[in-house]
């Protein structure tokens, strides 16, 4: 491995470290924010860019690496802002119709070893 | 010594060749199991000088060394002498067999099976290697099984194919375990070391159990007392195949065995107890019951029962001289009981009934067809001038110089007159009451002589036994002297075939046989009439309890173990591993070895941390499916990391896209279940299973554990050294896969494709039960979903061959790939609804299955073409541009089945569940 | 430079994904679970690619090639079913 020039040692570096930091903050967003819909701009906005600049550094890193194919990140950087909008608007779907159906009750997701099943049919 | 494999492999051409032209006439068929059989007997005929010369041919092949298995043929004279009654009387049948089909019959099916069954039974006599005669063994009990089931609409055809194949099969399975014991005891399963070790195998502890295992075997099929049940329902079967395999070949297979195994076995004590008792008992029953007979062919039946009891009494009584005569009764029941089976044929065949109460007075109108069948039952009878008359004088000198217990000394000349009596009796009344004795009864037709050839295999047998009977010495001496070295591996005793051997007691015993048999019919007839004699078969009664039995126990036992109740089901089988895997663990200790760790690094702990919180909470919300889907979600991201962790690419894309798939399966078989799980009641169980999941976790940590820090450089380094010169790929798991455990991989896809297919099966016409969290929606039509799958699904596919190409190489391979393009179509059904699946009915990935399997076996056979064993990968490498060099190799092929068997099983099981799914919601 | 700073790269993706678990855990609704379990996919897929820096071995961008393309599938299907009540369509 030859050693990288220290101006794309240094950008890389930044790339890595901003990449990281996004990604931290958006969960840091995701776990803290108050309700779903604020929770959701966490991720979605974050990680994405998080994950971007993460790739974009290996895309420079691996540049004067031999043998290996070069460009796989701008492919899955292209497959991730294709999903990760997808999913995000799903989910946003999702949580509406739960608002309107059925708004889960304050104890739903936990344990509820003491509510009786509505339907037992094994 | 090519002429040997191409004799056997002749038939099963032929049976290939017939199966797969099911539209041929019947004469062309005929031709084409014909054209087989006369080239065996050309090739047979080829081998005649060497074998005669006293020369054994050999052909050997080996095919599973390590087991002691090799395809190995041998010919010595007795091998040569039942190949020629395999090949010569087959010949007449299939000629035979031509005439008697129905217009309706399927023609090429019967002669397909015919062959099959030929060639099954040419291999049990030309088999050089014990294990390799118990596969062609079992090959005749299944395609007796084909050929007595050939009117399978009738129930009684049916119901006697299966007796024969029951009663058959399970001697087949003692004759096994008997191979095998021999096999230990003389360190070999090959016939030539089997045979010269008669002494070691005598004098060891084994001996008695192996004889009983094989003797049973033999019994069983040649019908013997108290097996012979399944002959007489056997006779269900169309005539060609009653003379064929329940007459001169088949039925014969045991008394071969017992001939071909009689250096090795024969020569003591137990033998003689074993084999005489048996085959005396048979030799009179058969006898007594054959009288008492309303049906042509079940007389024929119980006679060739009678008759085997005879072969099998003189193999029993262990003189050379009874051998010969023996050997001697085998080429003369062959030739009389075919021809009597045949003319039974034609009778059935031109009056429509074989009853003999309605058939009588048939002499006035096939008198030729009569002449044969008289000069057939005398030879049965055993009358002068006939090869019958022979080979019984022969029997009955030997009876009368039995040498053992006092009793036996009396017992066994006695039985074998009251059977000559009964002989008589019995070919009499053939002869008597059907072609004489009044008019016929309520025929539907006038009968008359059967087409010319039909006649023909019957006269040329017919001839076969005035030309034995009267030349002895020149036409059957050197086949019969060929037979009899061969199964005493030596020279042959001193012997004379001549029709007059003077006034002795033989002679007197054979003329009470003959006037007693004749006193002993005419007095039924007019005493008691045999007409009006009604029995059932007490074999069958007896034989239909037994079975009656098994299945209500089998039944029973099922209803305990299978009662319903998964969670019984995953208690009996984690508890069966805890218990299987557990006793060698507690007994050699685990074997924890001590090298160095190596440092986890944040990701090793982020992925424990993951791993455990995920496990928790799958623990507590354990009942609420839809968040323990999650969970185990968090459990399979973390394993998928570990898999990273740890060096193994192959593992982590695979754990990945499982994932996933799993997810997506999981949440449609949801719909199945309620959304929660009820609460365990009984305190008691929840501890047991508590206890068991809780030790099966404690087994499989521990094994992770001493695999973790055992020496890692145990077979590693084979497999990294010989994958790129041997494999062709630098992808070890790969090469593994494809390669150095191909067989293992060919059977696990079809494991797999065939889960897809009972899923299919289980779901086919089913509709779920509702039990969702939010009640079925109306789909809206999802633009970005539906966008963005569509820009995916090329991509996906690009993905999926680029893994797919390069997987001999680097992490990839059929089995990601073949997942990464079923995600991918799934997408496709996630957006824009099942319709995406393909045809409602799964048909489009049972055929992906169907044919995923089928290219993965050609691929394997593929490496024959380079002189490889199976599933040796071959590899010139091919350049792609983008993907690099490609390996154009057999692994490649194969590995193309795996693709679409895994893409096809995958993708069949989601639609199965989409379809369900879709059905219940709509409603 | 590049090297100095991963170690702190990794342990920043890793406190992302143990704050992601922690609203995976906590929930309350179903879909802030299935957003977290989306964000720990987006989360691996950057460690991949930076322990792929890290080793210097591009092996794993096939892993994080398949998170990029399929890793939403289960997000995707979770939602439908916690929307629609039932996956496909």
């Amino acid at each position: 491995m030859n050693a990288l020039p220290l101006w794309l040692d240094a950008i890389i570096a930044a790339l890595l470290v901003v990449g990281a930091a996004f990604a931290l903050v958006g969960a840091y967003g995701l776990a803290k924010l108050g309700d779903f819909m604020k929770r959701l701009h966490g991720p979605t906005k974050a990680t994405t860019l998080g994950v971007g600049c993460v790739l974009l550094a290996s895309l420079l890193w691996f540049l004067g690496t031999p043998g290996t194919p070069h460009g796989r990140e701008i492919l899955i950087a292209a497959f991730l802002f294709v999903t990760a909008p997808v999913s995000g608007h799903l989910l946003v779907v999702a949580a509406m119709r739960m608002d309107q159906a059925a708004r889960p009750a304050p104890t739903e997701g936990r344990s509820s070893t003491r509510s009786v099943p509505a339907r037992d049919e094994t | 010594m090519t002429a040997l494999p191409l004799l056997l492999a002749l038939p099963f051409v032929a049976a290939l060749a017939l199966a797969a032209l099911p539209r041929l006439s019947r004469t062309a068929a005929a031709l084409v199991a014909g054209a087989a059989t006369l080239g065996g007997l050309a090739l047979l005929g080829g081998m005649a000088g060497a074998v005669a010369d006293g020369e054994v041919l050999r052909f050997k092949l080996d095919w599973l060394p390590s087991l002691g298995l090799a395809f190995s043929l041998r010919v010595d004279g007795l091998a040569w002498m039942f190949a020629a009654i395999v090949l010569g009387i087959g010949a007449l049948v299939v000629l035979y067999a031509r005439w008697y089909l129905a217009d309706e019959d399927p023609p090429a099916r019967f002669f397909a099976m015919l062959s099959l069954f030929m060639g099954a039974m040419l291999g049990v006599t030309l088999a050089g290697n014990l294990l390799l005669l118990v596969v062609f063994w079992e090959l005749t009990s299944i395609s007796s099984f084909l050929l007595i089931g050939f009117w399978h609409r009738r129930a009684d055809a049916r119901a006697g194919a299966r007796m024969a194949l029951t009663i058959t099969g399970m001697g087949g399975l003692c004759l096994l375990a008997g191979v095998l014991l021999i096999g230990r005891i003389a360190g070999s399963f090959e016939l030539d070391v089997v045979l010269a070790a008669g002494e070691a195998i005598r004098a060891h502890a084994l001996y008695e159990p192996a004889l009983a295992l094989v003797l049973l075997g033999a019994f069983t099929k040649s019908a013997q007392f108290p097996f012979h049940s399944w002959l007489p329902h056997a006779m269900a079967a169309p005539t060609p195949v009653s003379a064929y395999l329940h007459s001169a070949t088949m039925v014969k297979a045991g008394v071969f065995l017992i001939a071909r195994l009689h250096p090795a076995l024969a020569g003591s004590e137990a033998w003689f107890w074993m084999v005489v008792p048996v085959g005396l008992a048979t030799l009179v029953v058969g006898a007594a019951l054959a009288l008492v007979q309303q049906d042509l062919k079940g007389l024929l039946a119980y006679s060739t029962i009678s008759h085997l009891g005879l072969i099998t009494l003189l193999f029993g009584l262990d003189t050379e001289l009874a051998v010969v005569a023996g050997v001697f009764h085998i080429l003369n029941h062959a030739t009389f009981k075919a021809s009597l089976f045949m003319a039974a044929g034609i009778i059935d065949h031109e009056t429509g009934s074989r009853d003999f109460r309605r058939l009588n007075g048939l002499w006035k109108h096939m008198p030729v067809t009569g002449a044969l069948a008289i000069v057939a039952s005398l030879a049965m009878a055993g009358v002068p001038l006939l090869n019958g008359f022979l080979s019984k004088e022969m029997f009955l000198a030997e009876t009368l110089a039995t040498e053992s217990h006092a009793l036996m000394e009396f017992l066994v000349p006695a039985g074998a007159l009251v059977a000559g009596i009964f002989a008589v009796a019995y070919s009499l009344r053939f002869v008597h009451d059907v072609f004489f004795n009044g008019e016929p009864v309520g025929l539907d037709r006038v009968p008359h002589e059967p087409p010319r050839f039909m006649r023909v295999p019957v006269e040329v047998l017919v001839v076969l036994c005035l030309v034995v009977g009267m030349f002895p010495q020149h036409t059957i001496g050197p086949l019969l002297a060929l037979g009899v070295q061969g199964v005493l591996q030596g020279p042959a005793p001193e012997y004379k075939l001549a029709i007059w051997h003077g006034f002795n007691l033989p002679l007197a015993l054979s003329a009470i046989g003959l006037v007693g048999g004749v006193a002993l019919y005419f007095g039924l007839q007019r005493g008691i009439n045999l007409h009006r004699i009604e029995r059932a078969s007490t074999g069958k009664r007896v034989f239909d309890a037994l079975v009656r039995r098994l299945v209500d126990l089998a039944r029973r036992v099922t209803r305990a173990l299978e009662n319903g109740s998964l969670q019984r089901y995953l208690l009996l089988l984690v508890l069966a591993a805890v218990v299987l895997g557990g006793a060698p663990l507690l007994e050699a200790g685990p074997g924890f070895g001590d090298p160095p760790g190596t440092p986890a690094g944040i990701a090793g702990w982020l992925a424990l941390a993951l791993l455990v919180a995920g496990v928790l909470a799958v623990l507590r919300w354990y009942r609420e499916r839809l968040l323990a889907v999650i969970a185990v979600g968090v459990v399979g991201l973390a394993v998928s990391l570990l898999f990273v962790l740890l060096s193994a690419p192959d593992l982590a894309l695979t754990q990945l896209l499982v994932e996933v798939a799993s997810v997506l399966l999981i949440l449609l078989a949801l719909r199945f279940l309620p959304q929660q799980s009820p609460p365990e009641r009984r305190r008691g169980r929840a501890w047991l299973h508590g206890v068991v999941a809780g030790a099966f976790g404690a087994g499989v940590a521990t094994a992770v554990y001493a695999v973790l820090t055992r020496p890692t450089r145990s077979i590693s380094d084979y497999f990294l050294r010989t994958t790129v010169p041997e494999g062709g790929g630098a992808n070890a798991v790969n090469v593994i896969i494809v390669d150095y455990r191909g067989f293992d991989t060919l059977g696990e896809i079809a494991v797999f494709g065939i889960a897809g297919l009972l899923l299919h099966a289980l779901l086919r016409g089913r509709a779920g039960v509702p039990g969702t969290l939010v009640p079925p929606q109306p789909a809206r039509p999802a633009f970005l979903l539906q966008v963005s799958a569509q820009v995916l699904l090329p991509l996906a596919i690009a993905v999926s061959l680029y893994l797919f190409l390069r997987g001999h190489n680097a992490p990839g391979g059929g089995f990601i790939a073949g997942l990464v393009l079923a995600l991918g179509v799934a997408l496709q059904a996630l957006a824009a609804g099942r319709e995406a699946l393909g045809a409602p009915d799964g048909r489009t990935w049972q055929a992906w299955i169907a044919w995923g399997l089928v290219v993965a076996t050609l691929g394997g056979i593929g490496s024959f073409l380079f002189g490889h064993p199976f599933l040796t990968s071959s590899t010139p490498y091919v350049d792609l541009p983008l993907v690099g060099a490609v390996p154009f190799a057999s692994a490649t092929v194969f590995d193309t089945g795996v693709y679409l068997v895994v893409a096809g099983a995958t993708l069949l099981m989601l639609a199965m569940l989409a379809r369900v799914h879709a059905q219940a919601g709509d409603r | 430079m590049t090297a100095a700073v991963l170690p702190f790269v990794v342990g920043a993706l890793a406190l992302a994904m143990l704050l992601s678990l922690l609203r995976l855990l906590r929930g309350p609704g179903i879909a802030d679970r299935v957003l977290a379990l989306d964000t720990l996919y987006v989360c691996t897929l950057a460690l991949l690619v930076v322990l792929g820096i890290q080793w210097r071995d591009g092996v794993y961008f096939e892993a994080a090639l398949l998170i990029g393309l399929l890793g939403f599938i289960g997000t995707v299907a979770l939602g439908r079913y916690v929307e629609r009540g039932k996956v496909i369509g």
